[in-house]
């Protein structure tokens, strides 16, 4: 393969990792996610990377394990009562000290930073701006220009496209998401919101010890 | 968590991927559209977090006039760049267009009208009101236009274009009945002008760097200065180094074109013309010419001449000026001309580019002539990959009054003697206005437009203009106090280019016209009006109203709906949005001289084949003003659109052979005019030439701090033989002394330029500009910028035109920048 496509390869299954992350903390898992999730193909190269489902989510009736994941998602994100709410400004801990609430300070910075990319909110979205999804489907956009530049053989806009989701990262990602991880997996009582916490968790690590190399040439 | 691979990783991937595209519905996303390279999307101020709103506007740092994004944050203009849409400047701006939101906030810019309190440049002001500063003029204007007298109201203007000049001067001046009006052509390049109209018509060229094969250079430093700047120079370096496209450049100094260019052919100023003559001389004995292209071309009295007579008849001029002559003059190698000629000839399409180098001389307009002729033999006319007839916009505006006074005016704006100031000799106003003979104005008001410190002889101007028995009114609208408007009676504040409306319509190099406007980024500051605004209600106060609307920006709105492209494709509310437009089915327009023309009410003038409408009885070339009833050129048996004329009762043939200039007592064809002084020179007397540099804009950009930061001082090239002859060594103090003045400044020893010319650069060796300009303060101005205590730098450089006279090229009156005879000793 030669360089170039492995870039290019990177960036096509970098992005759609990211947009998988986002369909899980976007909603209450579907029928359709679930189906897809225990197909073979799908659950050998999660269980090849260390992620495994217990019995409560491998054995359990599909009707009864929506019913079940539906709660536990309203549970641990929406509440009522203790949640982990999936919001940056809420756990995004600022020198300035403007953190801890909804609408806070990085609600606006991430509004701000997604509409400078280019990006706009569907008039139809009614979440916040800092949702959890809307920060890794904006990872998996911005994956994905980078993509299409190394597509058209345009590197600076690849580059372009690497800055800018390494400032995202660095900047507002790697702030929060980890510790809300953290927070999930302690948490969950169900072993898919678990194992998908510790999925993401060392998904982003390990993009963020490995951006920096996607910048060569060669990624390495 | 056992393997955390990237390979891991990538089949996870692949398995995401596929899980995402398989269930329908199962993605509801919330961000539309994808993101956006580079200059896309939002603005963000990185320390404030306020949004930065993007304005589409245009730029009006230099004559180029780029299409151009404002950005601005709680009104304030913070930064410049170009508009990504532009076809002209393909999303390019150069420093001097990013400096813009200098212009805006100068600590010494004018911001209130100002009266004069003491003896005129004494420098004493007082604050007026509007209505009293209106009041004053139109007072003085409407009694001379009462008593039957407007051609003492005087109006001379810079770089005035577009719609501000369809305004001021179409509308305004019109109405009012003034022709007393110059402008700054005759100091930039009124020479090539004359010698375009003289052969082609229209003047304005194009250089088509996008699909040429060489470049012959003539004295253009396009890479730094020209009036296409950024267009042409973006998509010269393109070719140059994406496909290695060959250019050699002839000039007195290792300019930065020079330097980017493939070969550097030194040259002594004013000789560019021989050169020419002599590769067409090459050209043409060596039969290289282009055959088809003759058939366009006019080369004898007789315009019915065949290709083969026209062909002799060249080859007959152009016998005299071998290569060996040549070398003689210009100090280029017979060997390097003949060679560069058959390259020239053979490469199929070449362009042959040019400018001030070459034409600001006493024999400039017969030098371009020459190049012109160059480009005509070998066929590199109007062709892809040639020298182009430029194409712009063409806008409709609001006309004014229909019924207009036949306009009168003082014969002071075309200089004595004269020839063919097609483009006035406005360099020459002020000591004609001295002189007394074509009159004196009773109200002078000048826009745009630095008279003092931009023509020749600048210590007289100032000494005229200073002088109430010669010019006992004047105003001038300025954002800037420089050398002449400390020399008013009244200035106005104006507003800044970001801070007003306008359509533009400067040439675009893909042949494709593109239409783009200004729109005011923030309200102008202080009480600055944009002088456009101004003269409506200056016209309103006479009892003279314009009808074309309150404002500018109501001129500009009328515009984009009258002009029908433009209105079809949305009108002023697209262009408000866009800032740009041009036609995405319009193609290159190449040979539009090939087009064959309907001759419906039109008759044949038999001497020159010009289908014109005229009367009965009239003879096109004799008749005043019949090349604005030009129809078409017969050739042959067929009527072509032919290059037709403008300014000048020339036929449509490409005219090698003018008649005009014949009448005018000039060679007919081009021809070798040797430049006087040069003549008869001493052996310790060197040439003088000038030239501009990439970050400052003629004479208005030295208030600019981030400009003048790198840019604030000139000292004088001098070759190092030229310098140790002279015993001058790098940074002495050095006088450089003509017959009319002398300066001091410091010598830049060095070997990028010839011996015997020293350079000195324009746009510094300001009076007055502010106190980055000048390191002076103007009146009111105020001292809040921070910046003022980091200003790093004391020198300011020196003028050169205190030391080069207001003489002229005698067939177009181009004022001679390039090539004064001067003694440089140390100081």
């Amino acid at each position: 393969m030669k360089k170039t496509n492995v870039m290019l390869e990177t960036a096509r299954q970098r992005s759609n990792i990211y947009g998988f992350l986002s369909l899980i903390y976007g909603s209450e898992a579907g029928r359709t996610l679930l189906q897809r999730i225990k197909e073979p193909e799908f659950f050998s190269e999660l269980s090849d990377m260390g992620i495994n489902f217990e019995d409560d989510f491998i054995q359990k009736p599909e009707d009864e394990l929506l019913e079940e994941l539906a709660v536990e998602y309203t549970r641990l994100f929406l509440g009522p009562g203790k949640h982990i709410s999936p919001h940056e400004s809420v756990h995004h801990k600022r020198d300035d000290g403007d953190w801890g609430t909804l609408w806070g300070a990085d609600t606006v910075e991430i509004k701000k930073f997604i509409a400078a990319s280019g990006l706009e909110y569907c008039s139809g979205f009614t979440g916040l701006p800092d949702h959890i999804s809307v920060e890794l489907e904006f990872m998996q956009k911005a994956v994905s220009r980078e993509a299409q530049a190394r597509e058209e053989d345009d590197n600076d806009g690849a580059l372009y496209c690497l800055r800018i989701q390494k400032k995202f990262i660095d900047e507002h990602i790697m702030k929060w998401i980890p510790v809300f991880c953290d927070k999930v997996v302690a948490e969950a009582k169900l072993s898919f919101y678990k194992e998908m916490a510790r999925l993401t968790k060392y998904f982003l690590e390990f993009e963020k010890d490995n951006i920096h190399k996607y910048f060569a040439e060669d990624g390495e | 968590m056992a393997n955390l691979s990237r390979r891991n990783f990538i089949k996870l991937g692949i398995a995401s991927g596929a899980l995402l595209s398989a269930g329908e519905g199962l993605v509801s996303p919330a961000l539309a559209g994808s993101v956006q390279l580079q200059h896309g999307g939002k603005d963000f101020d990185f320390i404030t977090g306020t949004e930065r709103k993007a304005v589409p506007t245009a730029c009006w740092s230099c004559e180029t006039r780029c299409a151009a994004m404002g950005y601005v944050e709680d009104d304030r203009v913070v930064k410049m760049e170009s508009n990504q849409n532009s076809i002209r400047t393909e999303g390019k701006m150069c420093a001097k267009g990013q400096s813009g939101p200098n212009d805006v906030y100068f600590p010494d810019r004018i911001l209130y009208p100002l009266k004069r309190a003491g003896q005129r440049g004494e420098g004493k002001w007082k604050r007026i009101t509007w209505d009293e500063a209106l009041t004053e003029i139109s007072g003085k204007l409407k009694k001379l236009r009462d008593d039957g007298q407007p051609e003492k109201f005087m109006f001379s203007y810079g770089l005035m274009k577009a719609s501000s000049a369809a305004l001021i001067k179409d509308v305004f001046l019109e109405t009012y009945g003034t022709e007393t009006i110059g402008n700054h052509e005759s100091t930039s390049n009124s020479a090539k002008w004359a010698a375009q109209e003289l052969t082609w018509g229209r003047h304005y060229d194009n250089w088509d760097f996008d699909n040429t094969k060489f470049v012959l250079n003539f004295g253009s430093n396009v890479q730094e200065a020209h009036s296409n700047h950024v267009p042409l120079s973006n998509r010269l370096i393109r070719a140059r180094v994406e496909k290695g496209l060959k250019s050699v450049t002839f000039d007195v100094r290792y300019s930065n074109t020079a330097a980017k260019s493939s070969e550097w052919v030194p040259i002594k100023p004013g000789t560019d013309g021989a050169v020419a003559l002599a590769m067409c001389s090459v050209i043409m004995q060596k039969d290289l010419y282009d055959k088809d292209f003759f058939k366009f071309i006019r080369a004898s009295e007789n315009v019915n001449a065949s290709v083969d007579e026209k062909v002799a008849a060249l080859k007959s001029h152009l016998a005299q000026y071998t290569p060996a002559w040549a070398e003689k003059i210009s100090g280029v190698s017979a060997a390097k001309i003949e060679s560069l000629a058959a390259e020239f000839a053979k490469a199929k399409p070449a362009v042959v580019i040019s400018s001030r180098g070459a034409h600001a001389h006493f024999n400039g307009c017969e030098n371009e002539r020459a190049i012109q002729m160059l480009a005509a033999i070998t066929g590199n006319i109007d062709n892809p990959g040639g020298r182009c007839r430029g194409v712009e916009p063409k806008w409709e505006s609001p006309e004014g009054p229909k019924d207009k006074p036949k306009a009168k005016r003082l014969e002071i704006v075309d200089g004595k003697g004269t020839a063919l100031p097609t483009h006035h000799v406005s360099h020459q106003s002020l000591k004609m206005i001295k002189e007394g003979s074509g009159g004196r104005p009773d109200v002078y008001m000048w826009y745009c437009y630095n008279p003092v410190y931009i023509n020749g002889e600048a210590n007289e101007n100032a000494e005229i203009l200073k002088d109430e028995k010669l010019i006992p009114f004047s105003v001038v609208s300025t954002i800037v106090y420089d050398e002449s408007s400390k020399l008013a009676d009244i200035i106005l504040p104006d507003a800044t280019y970001l801070e007003r409306w306008g359509w533009e319509d400067q040439v675009c190099p893909t042949q494709v016209p593109e239409y783009y406007i200004r729109q005011a980024l923030i309200k102008p500051l202080g009480e600055a009006r944009d002088f456009g605004d101004v003269v409506i209600q200056l016209a309103e106060k006479m009892g003279m109203p314009l009808g074309v609307g309150a404002t500018k920006e109501e001129f500009v709105s009328k515009s984009c709906e009258m002009t029908p492209t433009v209105k079809a494709a949305g009108g002023i509310e697209y262009m408000k949005k866009h800032g740009v437009w041009h036609d995405p089915n319009d193609k290159p327009q190449y040979y539009s001289y090939k087009e064959e023309v309907k001759t419906d009410g039109a008759v044949l003038d038999e001497a020159t084949g010009v289908y014109w409408k005229g009367n009965a009885g009239e003879k096109y070339a004799s008749t005043e003003g019949a090349y604005k009833k030009y129809v078409g050129q017969k050739i042959g048996d067929k009527v072509y659109r032919g290059f037709e004329p403008d300014k000048l009762n020339k036929t449509g043939y490409f005219e090698l052979y003018s008649a005009i200039m014949k009448e005018k007592g000039f060679g007919p064809f081009p021809t070798w005019i040797p430049i006087p002084e040069h003549e008869k020179m001493k052996s310790d007397e060197l040439i003088l030439t000038t030239y501009k540099v990439a970050v400052q804009i003629l004479s208005r950009s030295s208030h600019r701090k981030w400009l003048s930061e790198l840019y604030y001082n000139n000292p004088a090239w001098i070759n190092s033989q030229t310098a140790s002859a002279r015993g001058i060594t790098d940074g002495d103090k050095i006088k450089i002394k003509s017959s009319v003045g002398e300066i001091v400044t410091t010598a830049n020893v060095n070997e990028k330029i010839i011996p015997g010319v020293i350079a000195v650069s324009f746009h510094v060796g300001r009076e007055e500009s502010g106190r980055y300009g000048s390191g002076n303060k103007s009146p009111m101005a105020h001292d809040e910028d921070p910046d003022l205590a980091r200003k790093h730098w004391d020198a300011h450089g020196v003028n050169p035109n205190k030391v080069i006279s207001n003489a002229s090229d005698p067939i177009s009156g181009q004022m001679r920048c390039m090539d004064t005879v001067v003694t440089v000793t140390k100081a």
